[in-house]
């Protein structure tokens, strides 16, 4: 059986991936480290909180730098075993306890469906080398096919995409820096697994489709459940899957550089929210103008085209329509115009109107400039092209943005007295619940 | 009344029950929870503030009882109340999420049962549906109907509402809160009552655990904290009393030469050890006042979109006093203005992007690679960092100076208020060149519990505008001639100076009056050195008390600091914490002894107060005040998890108004654990009730409790401890619950 052959190959493989992925987690850690040292202080778990984290970042240095099959499936293993270990910090608390099996479970199903994923990806391949595997040019058979379906399931178990979200939105019952930790490490290896094997998916054009939507259905149902969440830690959660929808997304499109830049900035992002959650209380929302007239909606627009462009010059992309880098295009479309509609919103003056084009060509050109940066140092995946667009990209695109539209008209507010929208909120509230087990339902059940 | 006679396992008989009736019967379980106050007004209360009635030992007994009754983890009753915790943090909300529940200004009751039906978690079945399709109009009927269906019988209803109430006490004391102490204004965006709130629940009961009955309440053994309680406060009482003794034995006449300075700070317990640092710099004297300074004000600053209240929660504000720009220069007044929106800015543009659907999927990648950055800098330079975003705010918005104007306060009403804070405070003759009046605030960081850590007397807020306020009053030429003609002359070179003392840095601010002379500028100067002096020694000792012994002096300073600006700390300050009693009477009856930041100090010379008229408002007001925050460290020392809020490693603020542990749960009222613990099983917070030590005579004391209330009651059920020391004969006496002193030694 290759995948048990351990002889003609070493079983480490730095790339620019692995230096990548161990630059973030190695940065959150250390973060994490120096923030629990201080946030944990006369916790009687620090000592074990601080051990596991040490082994959580030399188990995920062993799954990213991995060129063996196995090693990489035990670095995966070890990481999810210590990060259920780190969720379960109040060991005597029922609904920690609940939260931590819950991942566990999840976190086993993806485990089998990997390790039969590689055992057969090994088979196909004759090899259990990554780098041999990968850079194979052997006819595709129904075996490799099968293994890399699997191999995209544990992904999506380990990213949360539904339906293997409530790991993740029933996990707060971690102490703080454990979420940031799980918010910028951990959810991602669903992207890195991906992207680690992105040659091989990249020929296969029906897993991709499956991934875009698992990843479009992830991304539109974390962002709405986010924006009707009322406690911080369920936002971020909620956000998160949405932000690994967008991810998965990318990935299904077979942008696998901008899914990595995109899961780094979202991790450094996500963990700082997490480690600030804190100052929530104090934070005050400035309102956004939802009336607007049509030469304001005009400007707007074209404060977004601005961004646009700025985001192909920065990003490299080139402006084209015809292959799936114009979601990416899309997307400084709309934050360009979103912060147009923001700024347009008082009263109008010609040094507004120019601010309002700068802000949005800045913004679009730092989007691209972000993902940029992450994109030059991934030498490896340069090789691997955006897909043609086709009916399927588009119509998730276009949902979308169609999404992103009934949000700046308002509508929510607007039909809020509709049967239709009250069923929709109270289903979206409902969906959003952590596991009932995972809560603490009477106050003597929690236990510090 | 529309009991519908559905069809019943047992015949009951169906009594009508009146409306008023249900509204009785949940005003009187009420008393099983306190009001809970949210997170950006914390306000130290009783959690037992509802059985003040019955005596110390009994109400716990009580407390324990329902608690045992309400919380036996029945599935139904844990269902309930997950579903209940789900509904109030949806309602609620105060902010959190983009999107709110349709309709909230409907009425908590009314909103329910417009979007109950949608619900499939409650409507599971068609019998369900037309439960909910058809919810009477009324809470109150709600009431009433779910009742007879879950089969209460007539005696044990209100037992049953109580048990109902006490099953999540966070949110039930929410709710109370906001029936009770919110403003009419902020209550109507989304009203709600405690028969509202029982409604809801009957409902839920009524679907989710039909089988539900009134919980038998076993009596509880007696806590073993009790015995222990009585044994360490007397203790505490003994050592500190045989201390005062000393020092009424010892008293020298008193000082006739002038200080230079005198300075009034809050009673607070924070203020005494400062206090006696400052002491020890140089020639002056210090007072101890209630941190608001007796102005029922609200106030708003020069930056501030909405004014807030600035007095104890027990007084309405009757005032609004704004802050404005001293001169109409207005060219630094715009620049102040401009910089302010500027800086507002970059936040607008991120909440446009981040609280909308797509738009964050291109936030996060333009903001990871600052925000790492932050992350990195946060973490590893606190207070660097801090000092950077001051400086930047300062280039950006220079400040301007402001006054508070005082239009809005009648002027013989600002000579009243002005009157009657020297007059409480014995600070009627021998007044120095500066009297300098102090209001203190904290400054931390991350952290859900600021406003527990700020001034309770200011409603938890900084009290650095009223001390300016009054200190603008005090300075007040026609004032001051009103004053004179009320026998109280302000000598002409007198300056009040407002000042905010930090708690957390022990840094004070002095706001230094505009066209001093030359002579006050002096003094002043100097008054910050020996400031600066008495904040290395306090920082000196702050520090020990977190386990850091004898440092040097900058790097005690360097401490504190740190603990103000990190995000990552935990125990950025210890509040209000090992405090233990509330000391009445002149400051040389404490000057020589270290009370190690636990007492409460009120100024206060009985010779000038024979009618005993602020006696009675100190007994009233500020040591009711001292009571509640005592009571509050008290309870959520002795059970952290029935009366604190848990650990902060876990807590999740939810709808900007309070903190719930992890996933879900009960609101978590009361301080946290790292609030009174320095480790897990290790009280940094020693649970003493409140010592009250008046230095006046026996007889004054007796004639103002008689005619209060609140005094027998805290008095008589020894919730507080009254020792007395009679000035007439140097003597300690102790009131005992029936009202009889005995002698304390």
């Amino acid at each position: 059986m290759p995948l048990f052959r351990f002889d003609n190959f070493g079983h480490f493989r730095p790339d620019s991936l692995s230096w990548v992925m161990a630059g973030l987690i190695l940065f959150v850690v250390v973060n994490v480290l120096a923030y629990s040292n201080r946030y944990l202080a006369g916790d009687k778990n620090q000592p074990r909180h601080r051990r596991y984290v040490l082994l959580l970042a030399a188990s995920v240095m062993a799954m990213v730098f991995a060129d063996h099959l196995l090693v990489l499936l035990a670095g995966w293993a070890m990481s999810n075993l210590l990060l259920v270990m780190l969720m379960i910090h109040k060991d005597h608390w029922r609904a920690a306890r609940n939260s931590g099996l819950l991942a566990l479970r999840t976190f086993g199903f993806g485990f089998v469906v990997l390790g039969m994923g590689f055992w057969l990806l090994a088979e196909s391949a004759g090899t259990a080398s990554i780098g041999s595997i990968v850079q194979g040019t052997s006819e595709p058979t129904t075996m490799h096919l099968v293994a890399l379906l699997l191999i995209a399931i544990a992904a999506l178990t380990q990213s949360a995409a539904w339906p293997f979200h409530r790991w993740l939105t029933s996990s707060l019952n971690s102490p703080t820096p454990v979420s940031a930790l799980m918010h910028a490490g951990l959810v991602n290896g669903g992207g890195f697994l991906l992207v680690r094997f992105a040659p091989l998916f990249a020929t296969q054009s029906v897993l991709l489709h499956g991934l875009f939507l698992a990843g479009l259905i992830t991304a539109v149902v974390g962002s709405f459940w986010k924006l009707l969440q009322t406690d911080i830690k369920r936002m971020l959660a909620c956000s998160t899957m949405g932000q690994m929808g967008f991810m998965l997304m990318q990935c299904g499109m077979g942008l696998f550089a901008p899914a990595i830049s995109h899961l780094c900035w979202h991790g450094l992002f996500k963990a700082y929210l997490f480690l600030s959650a804190g100052s929530v209380v104090h934070d005050k929302r400035t309102g956004i103008a939802t009336q607007l007239s049509p030469p304001r909606i005009l400007f707007a627009c074209l404060a977004g085209l601005c961004g646009a462009f700025a985001f192909t010059l920065t990003s490299g992309t080139g402006l084209s329509f015809a292959d799936t880098s114009s979601l990416m295009i899309a997307l400084a479309f709309m934050a360009s115009t979103q912060l147009a509609v923001g700024l347009l919103g008082k009263p109008l003056s010609s040094s507004r109107v120019l601010s309002t084009f700068l802000v949005g060509a800045g913004s679009g050109g730092m989007y691209g400039l972000s993902i940029r940066l992450v994109e030059s140092s991934l030498s490896s995946l340069h090789a691997i092209q955006p897909q043609p667009m086709d009916a399927v990209y588009f119509a998730g695109i276009a949902a979308i943005f169609l999404v992103w539209m009934a949000m700046i008209l308002n509508l929510p507010a607007r039909f809020q007295s509709r049967t239709t929208w009250k069923r929709l909120y109270m289903a979206a509230i409902n969906a959003s619940q952590p596991h009932p087990q995972t809560v603490t339902a009477s106050r003597t059940a929690y236990k510090s | 009344m529309n009991v519908v006679a559905l069809p019943q396992k047992r015949m009951l008989p169906v009594t009508p029950v009146e409306a008023i009736s249900i509204k009785e019967m949940v005003a009187s379980a009420t008393n099983i929870v306190a009001p809970v106050w949210p997170l950006k007004t914390f306000i130290a209360v009783n959690p037992l503030q509802g059985l003040e009635h019955l005596p110390f030992e009994q109400a716990v007994l009580e407390a324990e009882r329902q608690r045992a009754a309400s919380s036996d983890a029945s599935t139904g009753r844990e269902a309930v109340n997950r579903e209940l915790i789900k509904w109030c943090s949806a309602y609620f909300d105060e902010g959190q999420a983009t999107i709110s529940m349709p309709g909230r200004e409907d009425g908590l009751y009314r909103v329910f049962s417009d979007l109950a039906r949608f619900d499939t978690r409650l409507n599971r079945s068609r019998a369900d549906d037309i439960v909910l399709a058809s919810l009477p109009d009324t809470p109150e009927d709600a009431i009433a109907e779910c009742l007879e269906q879950i089969e209460i019988i007539e005696d044990h209803k209100e037992e049953f509402i109580r048990q109902a109430l006490a099953a999540l006490p966070g949110w039930s004391g929410y709710v109370k809160w906001k029936e009770n102490w919110q403003t009419p204004a902020e209550h109507a965006k989304r009203p709600s009552t405690l028969v509202d709130y029982v409604a809801v629940r009957m409902v839920l009961t009524r679907l989710l655990w039909p089988e539900a009955s009134l919980a038998e309440s076993l009596d509880t053994p007696k806590p073993i904290f009790l015995s222990e309680l009585t044994v360490r406060e007397a203790q505490f009482r003994k050592s500190l009393l045989d201390e005062l003794l000393t020092q009424v034995i010892a008293a020298k006449s008193p000082q006739s030469s002038r200080p230079d300075a005198q300075l009034v700070f809050c009673i607070d317990v924070r203020s005494e050890p400062f206090r006696r640092a400052l002491e020890a710099q140089g020639n002056y004297d210090t007072l101890g006042f209630a941190g608001f300074f007796g102005l029922p004000v609200q106030v708003k600053g020069l930056d501030d979109d909405q004014p807030h209240d600035s007095c104890p929660v027990l007084l309405k504000p009757r005032h609004l006093v704004c802050d404005h720009a001293v001169d109409s220069d207005t060219s630094c007044v715009r620049r102040h203005d401009q910089g302010r929106s500027l800086l507002k800015m970059p936040k607008s543009f991120y909440q446009w992007l981040k609280y909308n659907f797509a738009t964050p999927f291109a936030l996060v990648e333009m903001l990871g690679p600052w925000l790492g950055m932050r992350m990195l800098a946060r973490t590893f330079a606190p207070s660097l960092i801090s000092g950077l975003a001051e400086t930047t705010r300062v280039m950006v918005m220079p400040p301007v100076p402001t006054v508070p104007a005082l239009e809005g306060i009648e002027l013989s009403q600002q000579a009243d208020y002005g009157e009657s804070a020297l007059r409480m405070m014995g600070l009627t003759e021998n007044l120095a060149p500066l009297v300098v009046l102090c209001g203190h605030g904290s400054s931390t960081n991350n952290n859900a519990y600021a406003s527990a850590l700020d001034c309770g007397a200011c409603g938890g807020n900084h009290g650095g505008s009223n001390a300016r306020i009054l200190a603008a009053i005090l300075n007040s030429p026609p004032v001051r001639s009103l004053l004179a003609d009320r026998g109280l002359a302000i000598p002409s070179d007198t300056l009040f100076v407002a000042a905010a003392h930090d708690t957390t840095t022990d840094h004070v601010e002095l706001y230094e009056p505009r066209g001093v002379s030359v002579q006050q500028q002096e003094m002043l100067n100097s008054l910050r050195a020996d400031l600066s002096k008495a904040r290395i020694a306090n920082a000196k000792a702050r520090t020990a008390t977190f386990g850091l012994h004898m440092l040097r002096d900058d790097m005690a300073i360097q401490e504190t600091q740190r603990r103000s600006s990190d995000w990552a700390e935990v125990r950025p300050e210890w509040g209000l914490a090992r405090n233990a009693a509330f000391i009445v009477g002149p400051r040389e009856l404490t000057k020589s002894v270290n009370l190690k930041g636990r007492c409460f100090l009120h100024s206060y010379d009985w010779k000038n107060d024979t009618a005993g008229k602020f006696l009675t408002t100190i007994l009233t007001a500020p040591m009711v005040v001292a009571q509640w925050i005592n009571s509050q460290y008290l309870f959520s020392t002795l059970d952290n998890v029935a009366y604190g809020a848990g650990s902060k490693v876990t807590q999740n603020v939810t709808g900007k108004l309070g903190v719930m542990q992890g996933n879900a749960s009960d609101l978590m009222h009361g301080l946290p654990l790292q609030s009174v613990f320095a480790g897990d099983g290790e009280p940094y917070h020693e649970p003493l009730r409140l010592l009250t030590v008046v230095y006046a005579p026996r007889e004054m004391l007796d004639r103002v409790i008689q005619t209060q209330d609140v005094l027998i009651k805290l008095f008589g059920n020894g919730w507080v401890t009254l020792a007395c020391i009679d000035p007439t004969n140097n003597q300690a006496h102790l009131l005992q619950r029936d009202f009889k002193w005995v002698s304390a030694s």
